[in-house]
């Protein structure tokens, strides 16, 4: 249905490779992206940097990463080709690692972190724009399950592959060996550059405004059109849900990752090095199953489940267990993350798929979830020093539960009703081939 | 290789310290120098390590002692030792930037030093 000049095996050929290049596309980006995490503080401390000026480049990089989303989203929305604007971004990042491992001096690591802020706030919504194009609404949730898999793999295998670089090799090669997985994931994008083009062709016809409907109009009922996609209610409450999950969520691996530190000694690393990989596992296991779920059944179960992780966490990681433990209880971030991580882009595309906005509203959510990163390591890192780790995980998990609590009473279920329950429009996934009882998660 | 303190041209070099790997006596690393705390007369009183974590995730700050390093200019592949052992390091404060840094201070208590000219309140 998505291809109506084509035959359909052709159709259906060049959509299974378009859907292995997005596979192999995502899996190269995770990897790319563990370099460019706190790993660059580490190098800088290599390099002989201070600790003040450590501070100036990262905070660039945060300060742009949350200016840039909103205003990345709404251009990948004006772009046409989003496989173009994946490119441009990947390429952009190759520069980065380039700078960072060549020239490592202020000037161009503070140039490096404003052009990977940038590009990976056009990279995401572009990724997830192109999903939508290739699949369609009611395969949405499949294909961002198998998006979730393969960036998992792709950070698993990136931490395990960028950790041996470190240790063995040195910092500087990390960003060497960052620059050179780029390219593979350029290629990755070729059977996909077609995709921007049929982008418009996935707006149901029922819908009326299409993407071209509201290029053509004036630039009054534009604005109109985008506040009225912005400020829906929906956005807004899962925004509000997602900045507090990210709050909650994201200093609860670092603070469990430096009492194992203090605790364990030079089996730490190894075992800080567990709780990052075995969350990427459960993700990849688990994620298709959470997508397919998404679609067959709805959206606000896999929220639920995935949100109450983090209350069960901060609970059980406030009893200070033993080293073993806080591995195991990792796992339910993985659990977490699955769910986290495929529901942003599909609610978003329920809520603003259609609308010609997806991206733009993609850019608002990611705000809040900036937002909640920055301000909680902070705040957690405040009350851990003065009030004890474990009070700290308390407060997590408290904002944890708040953040299920709000969900719970508050949003809606964005699954759009007429879509077929347990038939996929979209036949290359398998999907209408699993019972449905195989869908629940345990 | 690193032995006694009678070598011959190390008196009057020098070697920059910032970012430098520290090794333990018996050549395990400990982490790298993120930063040094100097007192009023203009003396090194520690050296801050970064220790720990995987891929910046999960990493530690101790203030060592000055006295506690052993710095050899000449060796290029470990210039500096650090005498403390690694339980010794793990049981240290987390150093944190605060209005008493110097109460983070790891002092090795075996050590040979007989209050070191640096410092004495």
């Amino acid at each position: 249905m998505l291809h109506t000049g084509h035959t359909g095996a052709i159709a259906e050929e060049s959509d299974h490779a378009a859907n292995r290049g997005l596979d192999w596309f995502n899996l190269c980006v995770a990897n790319i992206q563990t370099g460019f995490g706190p790993f660059v503080a580490v190098y800088l401390v290599s390099q002989g940097w201070t600790q003040t000026a450590i501070g100036i480049a990262l905070s660039i990089g945060t300060v742009t990463a949350m200016a840039s989303q909103v205003p990345a989203g709404a251009l990948v929305d004006a772009l046409r080709s989003k496989a173009a604007v994946a490119a441009i971004s990947v390429l952009a990042f190759t520069a980065s690692a380039l700078m960072f491992a060549i020239y490592p001096i202020p000037l161009f690591v503070y140039l490096a972190e404003i052009l990977h802020g940038f590009s990976s706030c056009t990279l995401g919504p572009a990724v997830a724009a192109i999903s939508l194009a290739l699949v369609g609404r009611a395969a949405m949730g499949t294909r961002l399950g198998r998006n979730a898999r393969y960036a998992s793999i792709g950070n698993g295998v990136g931490a395990a592959l960028m950790g041996a670089c470190g240790s063995y090799v040195s910092e500087r090669a990390v960003f060497f060996l960052t620059a050179a997985v780029t390219l593979p994931a350029v290629f990755a994008l070729l059977p996909l550059r077609r995709i921007g083009a049929i982008a418009p062709a996935t707006t149901s016809p029922t819908s009326g405004t299409t993407p071209a409907a509201i290029d053509a109009a004036p630039p009054g009922a534009r604005r109109a059109a985008v506040m009225r996609v912005m400020l829906d209610r929906r956005l807004l409450i899962f925004s509000a849900c997602a900045m507090l999950f990210t709050f909650a969520n994201a200093p609860m691996l670092p603070l469990a990752a430096s009492t194992l530190t203090v605790r364990v000694g030079h089996l730490a690393s190894l075992l800080i090095g567990a709780c990052i990989v075995l969350p990427q596992l459960i993700v990849a296991l688990a994620s298709p199953a959470v997508g397919r779920f998404a679609d067959l059944r709805g959206r606000r179960p896999l929220l639920l489940l995935g949100f109450s992780m983090l209350p069960l966490r901060g609970l059980l990681f406030a009893t200070l267990p033993s080293p073993t433990l806080v591995v195991l209880i990792q796992a339910l971030d993985g659990v977490a993350a699955a769910c986290f991580g495929i529901m942003v882009p599909l609610i978003t595309s329920d809520v603003a798929g259609r609308s010609g906005h997806y991206t733009l509203s993609l850019g608002v959510v990611g705000f809040a979830i900036g937002i909640g990163a920055t301000v909680s390591t902070t705040a957690a890192g405040w009350v851990a020093d003065h009030f004890g780790s474990q009070i700290a995980f308390l407060g997590l998990a408290g904002v944890g539960l708040a953040a299920t609590l709000l969900l719970l009473t508050l949003m809606p279920e964005t699954r759009p009703p007429h879509l077929p329950g347990g038939v996929a429009a979209s036949d290359d996934t398998g999907l209408d081939t699993v019972p449905a009882r195989l869908l629940h998660i345990p | 290789m690193t032995s006694s303190a009678d070598q011959k041209p190390s008196n009057s070099a020098v070697i920059s310290i910032l970012g430098k790997k520290v090794f333990g006596r018996d050549g395990e690393d400990m982490g790298r120098v993120v930063d040094v705390l100097a007192d009023s007369d203009g003396h090194a009183r520690a050296a801050v390590i970064d220790f720990g974590g995987f891929l910046g995730v999960g990493n530690r700050r101790v203030a060592v002692d000055w006295r506690s390093l052993q710095i050899d200019p000449s060796n290029a592949d470990k210039p500096v030792i650090l005498s403390l052992s690694r339980e010794q390091v793990n049981a240290a404060p987390e150093f944190k930037e605060s209005a008493h840094p110097e109460q983070a201070i790891v002092t090795d208590p075996s050590a040979r030093a007989p209050a070191a000219p640096a410092h004495q309140q």
